[in-house]
């Protein structure tokens, strides 16, 4: 297949049976760019597991709010409507990531917690941004899995026989990888231009211009949790970290040791939560 | 062993306030009031033995780890581990 009729295929996931019900009606509201914080928070408001989950992730570890938030629209305040619409798209799918791989949802919880530390670190003005393009940063993974599920097994499972990473794996079968197929989609909903490079570029982070600090968080809180061995991403080892990368966020053996200890709190703290999640 | 958050039974009742100082007693009348988890202060131990988690990390790295900056982010975990064995 070539790479405008796959992407053509990806960008039509929406029409497919097995995307959650709770997605396809939330996929309204956010691809429309007009939808106000009054829409959102009123979509939200009215299904009742949708609030729960929300207000779970707003008082996770992943945001590190001090307080309890305990309604919608103070989440939607404290947090903005990108924030939140990317939230929302994270708690609808987390379900069809632990179908196409599990402990991908760890993984990216895991992965939210250790950007948002690391953006906290570097006096980032809006950390909980970051977290949200970590929390989605493989919804690409999730899109190949739905659209191509018979391939995606197959993609797996090479991964694992042969010892290889998973990006390589997809490479192979589709000459691209979970990264483009996110960046795709998540354009094709109307994300923020910011959150689409992130995803676009979370394992070339040298090549996003927008938001090279961004992308470049990402991508290390993506290596930092793999190494230490929290969820499962597609296959078993720990990427390389890009030297521009590396560079663009300076940070030192002493800023590093302070994250890795910072993230083993969250971590524990957030046990309860992945649990009750899972 | 410290509490950080209450223990509380069904009716809402708080037998034990945050902040309380697990003693062998008190562990022996939770456990007797059917109380089977609460919540204490600080990182949980870790529950496999030291040489198998760095084990694991070594597999984890072995593509990448002489990669550069590779070998210092595996250092940093190393001893990050260890100082949880402590």
């Amino acid at each position: 297949m070539d790479i405008q009729a796959l992407r053509s295929q990806i960008e039509k996931i929406d029409t497919l049976p097995t995307i959650p019900g709770v997605l396809r009606k939330l996929l309204v509201v956010i691809e429309n760019p007009k939808a106000s914080l009054n829409e959102v928070g009123g979509f939200i408001a009215n299904d009742p597991v949708l609030t729960s989950r929300v207000l779970k992730i707003v008082n996770s570890p992943i945001y590190g709010f001090p307080g309890r938030i305990s309604s919608v629209s103070q989440a939607l305040i404290l947090l903005g409507l990108n924030v939140v619409k990317g939230m929302l798209l994270g708690v609808s799918v987390f379900e069809a990531m632990q179908k196409t791989m599990l402990g991908l949802w760890e993984h990216s919880l895991g992965c939210a917690i250790t950007a948002r530390i690391i953006a906290q670190k570097k006096g980032l003005t809006e950390p909980e941004e970051v977290s949200v393009a970590a929390l989605l940063h493989d919804i690409g993974k999730v899109v190949l899995g739905l659209k191509f599920p018979e391939e995606y097994k197959k993609i797996m499972a090479e991964a694992e026989d042969k010892g290889i990473f998973i990006l390589e794996a997809e490479k192979k079968h589709f000459t691209i990888s979970h990264a483009e197929a996110g960046a795709w989609i998540a354009q094709k909903w109307n994300f923020p231009r910011n959150l689409v490079e992130v995803i676009e570029y979370h394992h070339k982070p040298h090549l996003s211009n927008g938001v090279p600090v961004q992308t470049a968080i990402v991508h290390l809180s993506d290596i930092i949790i793999r190494a230490k061995g929290f969820g499962f991403a597609g296959d078993d080892f720990v990427p390389a970290v890009n030297s521009v990368a590396w560079q663009t966020l300076g940070l030192s053996e002493a800023d590093l040791k302070e994250v890795l200890s910072e993230l083993e709190d969250s971590l524990s703290g957030a046990e309860d939560f992945f649990l009750s999640e899972a | 062993m410290k509490l950080s958050k209450p223990v509380i039974n069904e009716a809402g009742m708080i037998l034990l306030g945050e902040g309380t100082e697990l003693s062998n007693a008190l562990i022996e009348r939770l456990h007797n009031m059917n109380v089977s988890s609460v919540y204490v202060e600080g990182a949980a131990a870790p529950q496999k033995p030291l040489e198998e988690i760095l084990s694991e990390l070594d597999a984890r790295f072995k593509k990448t780890e002489n990669e550069p900056n590779m070998g210092l982010l595996k250092k940093l975990f190393k001893e990050h581990i260890e100082g949880l064995y402590k």
